[in-house]
């Protein structure tokens, strides 16, 4: 069975009297022989109709694993469904590893053909279970953040200020360019865009006061909202997602430590402190875009300052604030509830992120049609 | 099984190490076909450094090591990939692909290097699979496997392609005695009826006697081979006090190290 020389196998099909058929298999039956062999053997044994088959392997110099299977295979009866098979002339060792596996071991294990049906009731009842434990965990979650929000802070002991820090510095500071370049851009864009329609008007220089509304009120928090989630909202259910697959919570769960006051309080404290800041900066980025456009229009510096007082209100710098710290609490919030719910297996945490960061999108879009709503009534 | 004695690997002053910095140097060893051989160390001693090189993962940093005739860092494009498929490794952890059932999981080799028809390959995979005794485990997934079970199946692929030799990174850490003696005996049984070589990287001592045919065991101080032998010889006449703490299980007899 050591042979190593790489000689080809022969397959020699021949037929006797009618009914008769003799496979001698000479050489050497390795993974690169077999499927010649096979297909020699397929189209020979199909074209007539086999009564007894005998299966001659005293000639052969070497059979590794998967000329094994082909001799099981023909063997078996596999290929000759009517015949009696049987095999001569195997080495005595290469026979003892054949008789170690027999039709009745291949039947028994080979996975079953059949398709499953899936019933369309069962994939319902499936989805509305699984929707339903979702939002179950989710105002538990909520629940419990609430309840833990003020304790934790209050007591010195259990808010770890040096991790908010480091929090802090990693979602916000670290972010500060990536914010600069997409707010200064969007703002450049919003404003180029639109002269052009003002200038049917001939009211370019109202981009100013359209600028500072937009981005005051609706795009300045949205962009670091967007932009939070996207890099800080999928790191924090990475990171705790992580945690929970190397059983890192489990150990602070038996050292009496609370995850959600450990873990959670700091990260959301965090961002509720950081996205006014961050949308602050993104909205005077995006203005001053606004205004580079504007400027490059040829007006002059004190009309450009003039329409944008003008134009904006204390109200609508508060409803950015207001809308700035609800979306913070949402990307980080949401961020944490999907790395504490990362499941076992090697792509958890992946799909944990990935689920993070479409959430925290979607429910501040949400949100901000509901700050819209509010808004409206609120002013009449 | 083998009368010749035909050398299958052999590693001519090998230093390895990472990044520049030596972690083992001056390691020399042959492995004669339908050995099990068993490469020893305590933590940290280099040994899975020593086996990255092995298969080729990494580069030795000095020295040359020779697969079945071919040395493994100048070989290229088809004689190279020719080589990887003569040997199968098995990973400490299994490196099982969580996304497919274990069947799948050994199908795989044969699917992408093969041109095998597909029956042969269904039929190869769960022969390998019963030989290793997960024959009903075919369907399942790797996350519903034990940790033994993982090893067994990560043994089952890498033995896909009837590889000439096989590599075991730790087979039996992480599991209980029972399992991993049931383990040995798995290697042990391969080892006899395919003919194929072994080299187990393990600093499990019960199974180094079971299995092993011949060891070397590297010294994490002087950073190369301490002994080489066959692992009861060198249980009786080990004269290094390290080596011979290693194979009669003794602790170092200097509490004073542990800081107490």
């Amino acid at each position: 069975m050591a042979i190593t020389t790489q000689n080809d196998l022969e397959t020699d099909l021949q037929f006797g009297p009618p009914g008769f058929a003799r496979v001698v298999f000479r050489g050497c039956m390795n993974v690169n022989s077999v499927g010649g062999s096979w297909k020699k053997l397929e189209e020979g044994l199909r074209a007539i109709k086999v009564e007894k088959l005998e299966v001659d392997a005293s000639e052969l110099q070497l059979c590794d694993g998967s000329g094994l299977s082909l001799l099981r295979y023909v063997g078996m009866g596999l290929m000759t469904p009517e015949a009696a098979v049987s095999v001569r002339g195997m080495d005595p060792d290469l026979e003892q590893v054949y008789r170690a596996f027999t039709l009745e071991d291949y039947q028994a294990l080979r996975p079953s053909s059949a398709v499953k049906c899936r019933s369309i009731p069962d994939d319902v009842g499936r989805g509305v279970r699984q929707a339903a434990s979702d939002w179950r965990e989710q105002i538990e979650f909520l629940g419990e953040v609430t309840r833990n929000f003020l304790p934790t802070l209050w007591s010195r002991r259990q808010t770890r200020w040096p991790e908010v820090g480091r929090v802090f510095e990693q979602a916000g500071a670290d972010a500060v360019p990536i914010v600069s370049l997409v707010s200064i851009l969007v703002g450049l864009v919003i404003a180029f865009e639109s002269v052009q329609t003002l200038a049917y008007f001939g009211a370019q220089i109202y981009v100013v006061n359209m600028i500072g509304i937009i981005m005051v009120r609706e795009l300045g928090p949205l962009l670091a909202a967007v932009l939070l989630a996207g890099r800080s909202g999928s790191a924090f259910a990475a990171e705790l997602g992580t945690m929970k697959v190397n059983e890192e919570l489990d150990a602070l769960e038996t050292f009496g430590l609370d995850p959600i006051r450990f873990l959670v309080i700091q990260r959301i404290v965090a961002a509720i402190l950081l996205t006014p800041l961050l949308t602050f900066y993104s909205t005077f980025l995006g203005i001053l875009g606004g205004v580079l456009v504007a400027f490059a229009l040829g007006f002059s510096r004190s009309l450009v300052y003039h329409q944008l007082t003008a134009s904006l209100h204390l109200s609508d710098i508060f409803l950015g604030l207001a809308k700035a710290l609800a979306f913070g609490a949402i990307v980080s919030a949401v961020g944490c509830l999907r790395g504490l719910q990362t499941q076992e297996g090697p792509s958890a945490v992946g799909v944990s992120t990935t689920r993070a960061v479409v959430a925290s999108i979607v429910l501040i879009v949400v949100a901000d049609a509901v700050f819209a709503v509010l808004f409206y009534y609120l002013k009449k | 099984m083998n009368d010749q004695l035909d050398i299958v690997i052999s590693v001519r002053n090998v230093k390895v190490g990472y990044g520049g910095k030596a972690v083992l140097h001056n390691i020399s060893f042959e492995v004669t076909s339908g050995e099990v051989f068993v490469i020893l160390g305590g933590s940290g001693s280099g040994k899975s450094t020593l086996l990255k090189n092995l298969i080729g993962l990494c580069t030795p940093m000095a020295g040359e090591i020779w697969i079945e005739g071919i040395n493994l860092a100048t070989a290229e494009g088809e004689e190279r990939r020719d080589l990887l498929r003569k040997f199968g490794v098995a990973y400490q952890s299994g490196a099982l692909f969580g996304s497919m059932t274990v069947l799948e999981n050994v199908r795989l080799p044969m699917d992408e290097l093969t041109s095998m028809p597909g029956p042969l390959k269904e039929m190869q995979a769960l022969a390998i699979l019963k030989l290793v005794g997960l024959g009903t485990s075919a369907q399942k997934m790797p996350a519903e496997l034990s940790g033994g079970m993982q090893k067994r199946a990560a043994i089952a692929r890498a033995m896909a392609l009837s590889p000439r030799i096989l590599f075991l990174d730790e087979p039996s850490a992480g599991l209980d005695p029972v399992t991993a003696a049931d383990l040995d005996l798995l290697i042990k049984e391969v080892a006899r009826r395919f003919g194929i070589t072994f080299v187990v990287v393990s600093h499990d001592l019960a199974s180094i006697y079971t299995i092993a045919d011949r060891v070397i065991m590297l010294d994490s101080r002087t950073k190369t081979v301490a002994v080489e032998g066959r692992p009861a010889e060198l249980r009786d006449t080990a004269t290094d006090p390290q080596v011979r703490r290693f194979f009669r299980r003794e602790a170092d007899a200097d509490a004073s190290r542990l800081h107490l």
